[in-house]
C-alpha cells in the first residue's frame, strides 16, 4: 500500500474514482436510478399495448422505452446528485477535502463524470430490459438523438450540482429533489401521454426542462422529427445552469 | 507585542495574524485578533466555547474568508494561495467526516499525494493497521479521529493544525497521540492545537495563546501562564494549631491557618520547599511528617480560569508567542 515516491493521480481522479466505487455501495441510489425506471418502463410501457393509435404516433412500448431514457437522467440529477452532495456538506465531508487541499471545483467536476457515468450505466441497464420485453427500436438519427442524450445529462447533472450546493441537508435536497422529479417525470414523459392529459397540464408538460429532453431524444430517435428546437432549449437551460452550478461551486 | 533582544534574531513565524477580525451576522467572533506561531513549536489555542478558537484556525486554512486582518501561513495568503498552502498544512477539523462507506485504506489512498509517508507505517503507528476494510462508519469515535490524525500527518505538512485532538479517545489512545504529537515536534514541524483539554495544553505545548471573545486575553509559555495567573500554592496537613504562628514567619507564606486539627498554608511555588522542610525538621518530636499531607500547585487550568473571570483583557496582550516568558 505504500504510496511514497510514487507519482499518484490527480485529486479528480481519484476523487472520481473513489466516488464511482461508492456508488455501488449505495443501495438507496442503486434502487432509485437503476431500479426504478426499468419497473416503471415495463409497467407504463406494457399499458398502452404495441399498436400505433391516434395518441400513439408509433409503438406505444417503444415511445416509453425512448422516453425513459431521459427519467434515468433526470432521476440521477434531480434526486442522487442533489442529495449525495447535500450530505457531504452536511456532515462534513466537503470541509474535509477542502482542507485536505482538494479544490471545491474537483469535488463538482467528479459529481458530474460520476453522475455521467450512473445515467449511461442507468440508461445501458433500461435498455438491456427493454430490448427482451419490448424491443428497442432502431435509431433513426444517431447524432441528434446521442445529443440529447448529453445535453440531457449536462442540464440535470448541473442542475443537480447546484441543487445540492444550496439545499442545506439531505433531507431537504431529497424533499425538494423528489417534488421536482415527481412531477416533471409524470408530465415529461414517464407519465400519461400529453394527448391524454388536460390541455392545461398538455402545456405546462410541453415546457418542463424533463419533457424538453424526453423529446430531444425521443423526436430524433424514432423518426418523429428532429428535436431541434427543443435540443437548443435544453442546450441553453444546461449552459445557465452549469453557469449557476459553476459560479455556486468555485468552479 | 514583546519585542527581541537586538543580538538576538526574530525566531520564524509559521503563522502571523494582524487584526483577524470574523463575524457572523451581528456577532463578532474574531475580534482584531493578533497571533505569531514560530516555526517548529507546538502553540496551543486555549479558551472557552466561544472563544473564537475553531474560527481563528480556519480562517488561517483557508475554510472562512475573515472581515479584516493580514493572514500569513507559511508565507502564504490561505484565500489567495489556498491550493499551495493546503500541501503543506496537514489539518484535523473539530467536526468533519468521510463518506460512511469509504474504507480507511481507501481513504489513505484518496488523501496521499506524491512523496507522501508511507501510510502502512502511520496506521500501524496510530492502531489503525488491522482497520484497513473497515467502512468509515464502522469506526468508533475514537478510530476516526485517529484517523483524522492519520490523513492529516499524511504528506509531510510543515504545519499541523489539530482541533480538539483527542476528543472522544479513551486514556490509552490520547496518551498515544500525544506521543505523535511530540514527535512531530521533534521532527521540526509547527504544531497549532486548539483545545478544550488543558491537560493537554500543558502536556504538549511550548506555548498557548488564552482567548476569549475572539480575542487574545495572555499567551506565553504554560509555566508562565501559570506563574502570572494562578501562581498561589496550598499545603494542608494535620498539626497542632499552633503551628500556624510559625509557618507565617516562613519565606513565600501568605496565609496559615487551623482549624478541625487541619493545618492550611497559602503562599507562593517557594512555600511549599519552606513548609516542607519545617515539616522534616519537626518530624522526631511529631512522630514522622503528616501522613495527610497534601500540596495543590496550580495548573493551566487554575491560570484559565482566573484569566476567564478577569474583568478585561489587557489593553496590549503579549502575542509574540515564541518569545513571550
Amino acid at each position: 500500500m505504500s504510496t511514497a515516491a510514487t507519482r499518484v493521480p490527480s485529486v479528480t481522479r481519484r476523487l472520481v474514482v473513489t466516488e464511482l466505487r461508492l456508488l455501488l455501495r449505495e443501495p438507496m441510489t442503486l434502487t432509485f436510478v437503476f431500479v426504478f425506471p426499468v419497473v416503471t418502463m415495463l409497467i407504463i410501457g406494457g399499458a398502452f399495448g404495441t399498436e400505433p393509435d391516434e395518441v400513439f404516433p408509433v409503438n406505444p412500448s417503444q415511445w416509453y422505452v425512448a422516453a425513459y431514457l431521459a427519467t434515468v437522467i433526470g432521476s440521477t440529477g434531480l434526486v442522487m446528485v442533489p442529495v449525495h452532495l447535500a450530505a457531504y456538506r452536511e456532515r462534513g465531508v466537503l470541509r474535509r477535502f477542502a482542507a485536505a487541499g482538494f479544490p471545491r471545483w474537483s469535488f463538482a467536476a467528479a459529481q458530474l463524470v460520476v453522475g455521467a457515468v450512473t445515467c449511461l450505466l442507468g440508461i445501458g441497464a433500461l435498455l438491456l430490459v427493454a430490448e427482451p420485453v419490448y424491443g428497442v427500436p432502431a435509431v433513426e438519427d444517431l447524432p441528434r438523438t446521442l445529443a440529447g442524450v448529453g445535453a440531457g445529462m449536462l442540464l440535470f447533472l448541473a442542475l443537480g450540482t447546484l441543487l445540492g450546493s444550496l439545499l442545506p441537508s439531505a433531507r431537504a435536497a431529497q424533499a425538494v429533489g423528489l417534488m421536482l422529479f415527481v412531477p416533471s417525470f409524470l408530465l415529461g414523459g414517464g407519465g400519461p401521454p400529453p394527448e391524454a392529459m388536460s390541455e392545461t397540464l398538455s402545456s405546462i408538460s410541453e415546457w418542463t426542462p424533463l419533457s424538453l429532453v424526453t423529446d430531444s431524444i425521443r423526436d430524433p430517435w424514432l423518426g418523429l422529427g428532429d428535436g431541434t428546437s427543443d435540443l437548443l432549449v435544453v442546450c441553453v437551460l444546461a449552459v445557465v445552469a452549469l453557469a449557476a452550478s459553476a459560479r455556486r461551486t468555485s468552479l | 507585542m514583546t519585542s527581541h533582544p537586538a543580538h538576538e534574531p526574530a525566531p520564524e513565524m509559521a503563522v502571523t495574524v494582524r487584526g483577524l477580525r470574523k463575524s457572523y451576522g451581528d456577532r463578532v467572533v474574531v475580534d482584531d485578533l493578533d497571533l505569531d506561531v514560530p516555526a517548529g513549536r507546538v502553540v496551543g489555542l486555549i479558551g472557552a466555547n466561544g472563544a473564537g478558537k475553531t474560527t481563528t484556525v480556519e480562517c488561517l486554512q483557508g475554510l472562512r474568508r475573515p472581515d479584516a486582518g493580514e493572514i500569513r501561513v507559511l508565507g502564504l495568503d490561505p484565500r489567495r494561495d489556498a491550493q499551495a498552502l493546503r500541501r503543506v498544512v496537514g489539518s484535523q477539523l473539530q467536526s468533519s467526516a468521510l463518506p460512511d462507506r469509504l474504507r480507511v485504506g481507501e481513504a489513505v489512498r484518496l488523501f496521499a499525494e506524491t512523496g507522501a509517508r508511507d501510510p502502512d507505517e502511520l496506521l500501524e503507528r496510530f492502531g489503525l493497521a488491522g482497520k484497513r476494510r473497515t467502512p468509515f462508519a464502522g469506526m468508533s469515535g475514537g478510530e476516526q479521529q485517529r484517523l483524522f490524525l492519520v490523513l492529516a500527518l499524511l504528506n509531510r505538512p510543515r504545519l499541523v493544525i489539530l482541533d480538539e485532538l483527542t476528543q472522544g479517545l479513551d486514556p490509552a489512545a490520547r496518551r498515544e497521540v500525544w506521543a505523535s504529537v511530540a514527535q512531530l515536534r521533534e521532527e521540526g514541524t509547527t504544531v497549532l492545537l486548539v483545545t478544550h483539554e488543558l491537560a493537554e495544553a500543558e502536556a504538549l505545548c511550548d506555548h498557548v495563546v488564552a482567548m476569549r471573545d475572539g480575542r487574545v486575553l495572555d499567551a506565553g509559555s504554560p509555566a508562565a501562564l501559570v506563574a502570572r495567573h494562578a501562581s498561589g500554592a496550598t499545603t494542608t496537613f494535620t498539626g497542632p494549631p499552633g503551628a500556624v504562628d510559625v509557618l507565617r514567619t516562613l519565606p513565600g507564606v501568605r496565609r496559615a491557618t487551623a482549624a478541625d486539627g487541619l493545618v492550611r498554608v497559602e503562599g507562593d511555588r517557594a512555600s511549599i520547599a519552606h513548609v516542607g522542610a519545617w515539616l522534616v525538621a519537626r518530624a522526631p518530636e511529631a512522630g514522622g511528617v503528616p501522613a495527610d499531607l497534601t500540596v495543590d500547585v496550580p495548573d493551566l487550568e487554575s491560570a484559565l480560569l482566573s484569566l476567564l473571570e478577569s474583568p478585561d483583557p489587557a489593553p496590549d496582550p503579549p502575542t509574540l508567542t515564541g518569545v513571550a516568558p
